[in-house]
């Protein structure tokens, strides 16, 4: 934190912005006792104070900031900031330590070497189910696992070899290094790859892109989180005879699913950490619950299953 | 003989009769390829409005904040977008007027002032995202600013300097040269001529290049998604705490300007998010036009209050 | 004297603080060259990756960890000189028609209205291209086009964005033809259009040459309006200028968000970013030259 401050101060020097100096010499002054005010402290009860940022994945974002918006109100001077950046801006900002919580929809191991995975502590938040989507003109219903990873190397081209009416088959892929596309090609694939002469139609940045475009172009097929499923112009699939429900992934039935994870540090400057705590375990709590079901994602607690971050599934 | 002449008269007037055509086809293609050009013009500038009009218009657009469930608005990208467009002036125009006097009054005819000037071509040259880039490592990560309304301004700073240095050393310029001799004759320095006699005459083009490179300093985006943030703020108007991330005023909070919403709204579509585009960017291209309007306005403005003096 | 010093003193300080203002500006831009340079070479010096495959490598597949950066440079190289194609003959075509043929139109409606053009930011043609020019291609091709994403989109978009500063700059040019020349050609019974096509425009040439070149500079580093309309496709080659694809910006802006700063994908990125400042460099390496050659030929 005193590193920032400095350069605060350089910069003021350095440029003199009347305005940034009238700002930050007020706020000096109230960073002091809210720093004195959460040392130490943490027991319930007492007012929470401190301001904490949180950056990182995207497709959790909106529960996140319903989240805060719950969490502000309740406890009135804290603030959380909450950015995007993808979950590897999330994850690489929490472990230098420039943000308090690094939002990810994939296990830091996947992403983050064995040095800098020293000290982060992993918070799964909620699950996030996925399946596959295709434009509502697509007369299938049903797809197994094996022809949906048929159709994600490129071996099946053609809606006929699948039962329905002759067609190309357009897959929209996510762009490389999404975490939804992860989490799907680590379901899917089983650890294969498509051939370098297989090419999508297009790679999208977001599930909505993903759902805009599977709605506008016939014989299109991509994946989305369940909370996405919900739009004209696109229809679910089941996969091997499954619905892809909040049931069946509890059950273990729908196995295409992850965790969305909130990593912090071990060593957090203990300004922030107790915010940071009760934030977390906020996100976890009973009351917040229903919300996390409202937004399309699985709250924790009913999971009979879980995944380790190899991808292998077990009994809870 | 007669004939022959005749021959060549006619030959001559066939050659004349061609030029004379191919003459006005010329002339006609670029009149059509003209009225096309601004056909387009018309055209883009129409459908945005058509498009977004009604949604800009719609009550509580600009005034609520964009998670407003009845009528989802743009409130604080517009602040974001005018406050980080001020901190950018505020950084950007005492450097390019520093740097601007350096280059015409000073500099020596050396191979620093060369490297100087090809310094400030190279900047405006830049693309956009790489300057993004470097401010997402430089000002969040090694400054330790964070992704805040401070990086992204100077990013915008990065952008702002060329064209400022550039309208501002060609309004220095253009200040009669008995102007700047009769000063100097009066024992003037340069310092002081240029602070007397040669920025208030230049004033009027200093301001209207300000105003105009705003416009352009506001429609940018693709610097400011990585260094000042593309989330949605939330604002606090009524915060008196200057550190938290809901202080309007806070130089050190992410901010989402109009050009990045519309930018994140595209490339993470939500239902009914096409609509708030249309309207953001027709909110966008009217703060653009307006500041284009402003700069023309305030020079004339000027220089006539100037003459008058 | 002791009235001398005081003067003497206020010139070093005038001296000094515009001095540190053009310092300050030069050292922005040497750190961040330097940085570029750093963070991109990381790839080639740390990472171990052969600048061979990274260049000519036809696939760019993070997850596999394969960086082959020719998709995107075949992308940028494709959407740039595409889009100049489209503007040029546009651009220049109009330039004439407001120098030569009507002069006063020219300045009190024309240039109005290509500067209109000039200032809509580049999200907004980004907006118009993806809603607009995307769904004209897909409805043109049909299936051949499914998503209307690609090259060609790409291009269109570059092309409206670039005509302004095209057309602008060429303008400059042709008026800065001395009158002289047009007389001299007139006299000799020239038409209008033969004296534009063989005095003015000859005369003109290298500051058009200029005008083209800073044109292709704005295309080649666009950002949001080709990610937004291109389609965003890395892994392998494009085959068609209906087939999506990616350039250097696109995939940039797409993968920074993606990925965890100090990773070998981070820096390949930074790699990509290094060839986008190489290209500024050489456009305005290329921008002297002609300047340097026009000096010359003009004495």
């Amino acid at each position: 934190m005193s590193k920032f401050d400095l350069s605060r101060r350089q910069f003021i020097g350095a440029f003199g912005a009347t305005a940034a100096l009238a700002g930050l010499a007020a706020c000096n002054g109230s960073t002091e006792p809210a720093a004195e005010g959460t040392e130490g402290e943490g027991t319930e009860g007492a007012a929470l104070v401190g301001s904490i940022s949180c950056s990182g994945a995207t497709s959790f974002q909106p529960l996140v900031e319903k989240a805060r918006d719950a969490f502000q109100d309740a406890n009135p001077d804290v603030s959380v900031a909450i950015s995007g950046g993808g979950s590897g801006q999330g994850l690489s900002q929490v472990a230098e330590g420039s943000v308090q919580i690094g939002r990810s929809d994939v296990f830091a191991e996947e992403k983050l070497e064995a040095d800098q995975l020293e000290g982060l502590v992993d918070n799964q938040v909620c699950i996030v189910g996925m399946g596959p989507i295709v434009n509502a003109d697509v007369d299938v219903t049903d797809i197994t696992t094996e022809q949906l990873k048929g159709i994600f190397l490129g071996e099946i081209t053609d809606w006929a070899d699948l039962g329905g009416t002759a067609g190309t088959i357009q897959v929209i892929q996510r762009e490389a290094g999404s975490g939804t596309r992860a989490t799907f090609e680590a379901a899917v694939l089983g650890g294969e790859v498509a051939p370098d002469s297989f090419r999508p139609v297009a790679e999208v940045d977001s599930s909505g892109t993903v759902v805009e475009q599977v709605a506008a172009t016939a014989g299109s097929i991509s994946y989305v989180a369940f909370n996405y499923m919900e739009n004209d112009g696109i229809k679910a699939l089941t996969v091997d005879g499954v619905e892809p429900t909040q049931e069946n992934v509890e059950s273990g039935d729908f196995t295409i699913w992850a965790y969305e994870h909130m990593y912090t540090r071990e060593d957090e400057d203990e300004s922030t950490a107790a915010v940071t705590k009760a934030f977390i375990e906020f996100m976890l709590s009973d009351d917040f619950a229903a919300t996390v079901v409202e937004e399309g994602f699985i709250p924790m607690g009913d999971m009979k299953v879980k995944k380790d971050a190899d991808g292998n599934v077990t009994a809870a | 003989m007669a004939s022959e002449k005749n021959a060549r008269s006619v030959a001559l007037d066939a050659h004349v009769r061609r030029i004379d055509s191919q003459d006005k086809v010329a002339t006609g293609v670029l009149a059509v390829i003209v009225g096309l050009v601004m056909l387009l013009v018309v055209a883009i500038i129409a459908y945005i409005l058509v498009r977004g009009a009604g949604r800009a218009l719609t009550p509580g657009f600009l005034t609520n904040p964009y998670n407003d469930e009845v009528v989802p608005g743009i409130l604080y990208q517009l602040w974001d977008s005018f406050y980080m467009l001020l901190v950018t002036l505020v950084i950007s125009v005492p450097i390019s007027l520093g740097a601007a006097i350096f280059l015409v009054e000073y500099a020596p005819d050396n191979w620093v002032t060369s490297a100087a000037k090809t310094a400030i071509e190279t900047l405006s040259s830049l693309p956009s995202i790489v300057v993004g880039m470097f401010g997402s490592l430089f000002f969040v990560v090694t400054l330790g600013w964070g992704i805040s309304i401070l990086a992204g301004a100077c990013a915008l700073t990065m952008f702002n300097i060329p064209i400022l240095v550039r309208t501002i050393q060609q309004a220095l310029e253009d200040v009669p040269r008995s102007q700047r001799d009769a000063a100097l004759a009066m024992g003037l320095t340069r310092w002081e001529t240029t602070i007397n006699v040669l920025l208030p005459a230049a004033m009027p083009a200093i301001v209207t290049g300000i105003v105009l490179s705003a416009g352009r300093v506001f429609g940018e985006a693709a610097a400011l998604i990585f260094t000042a943030g593309s989330a949605p703020a939330r604002l606090n108007f009524t915060s008196v705490n200057f550190l938290s991330p809901t202080n309007p005023f806070n130089i050190f909070r992410p901010a989402c300007s109009l050009a990045v919403y519309i930018w994140r709204l595209t490339s993470e579509p939500t239902a009914g998010s096409t609509e708030i585009v249309w309207g953001t960017a027709t909110v966008l291209l009217a703060c653009v036009l307006l500041f284009n309007l402003l700069a023309r306005l305030l020079g004339k403005l000027l220089s006539r209050r100037l003459t008058a003096e | 004297m002791a009235n001398l010093m005081p003067k003497r003193r206020l010139e070093n300080i005038g001296l000094g603080v515009t001095g540190f203002c053009v310092a300050l500006v030069a050292l922005v831009v040497v750190t961040l060259i330097f940085m570029v340079a750093q963070q991109g070479l990381t790839t080639f010096f740390v990472d171990g990756l052969n600048p061979i495959d990274f260049f000519f490598g036809q696939n760019w597949i993070p997850e596999q960890e394969r960086y082959g950066a020719l998709p995107m440079i075949v992308g940028s190289f494709a959407v740039t000189l595409l889009s100049t194609a489209f503007a040029l003959p546009v651009a220049i075509g109009s330039a004439i028609f407001v120098v030569e043929v009507a002069p006063s139109f020219g300045r009190r409606v024309f240039q109005p209205f290509i500067e209109l053009l000039v200032g809509i930011p580049s999200v907004v043609y980004g907006v118009l291209g993806l809603y607009v020019i995307n769904a004209l291609i897909k409805a043109i091709f049909g299936d051949a086009a499914p998503t209307g994403a690609g090259i060609l989109s790409g291009s269109l978009v570059l092309a409206i964005m670039i005509l302004p500063t095209i057309t602008t700059l060429s303008m400059d040019a042709l008026r800065a033809v001395p009158n002289q020349y047009r007389e001299g050609s007139y006299a000799l019974g020239c038409t209008r259009w033969q004296t534009t096509w063989h005095v003015v425009l000859k005369s003109a040439l290298p500051s058009l040459m200029t005008a083209v070149i800073l044109g292709m500079t704005r295309a080649f580093g666009e950002t949001l309006a080709v990610q937004m309309v291109i389609g965003g496709v890395e892994r392998s080659m494009p085959m068609g200028l209906l087939d999506p694809a990616s350039t250097l910006t696109a995939a940039l802006t797409a993968g920074l968000s993606n990925a965890v700063s100090g990773s070998v994908y981070y820096h390949a990125l930074w790699s990509l970013g290094l060839i986008l400042l190489a290209m500024s460099l050489i456009f305005i390496l290329i921008i002297h030259l002609i300047g340097r050659k026009g000096a010359k030929a003009n004495g």
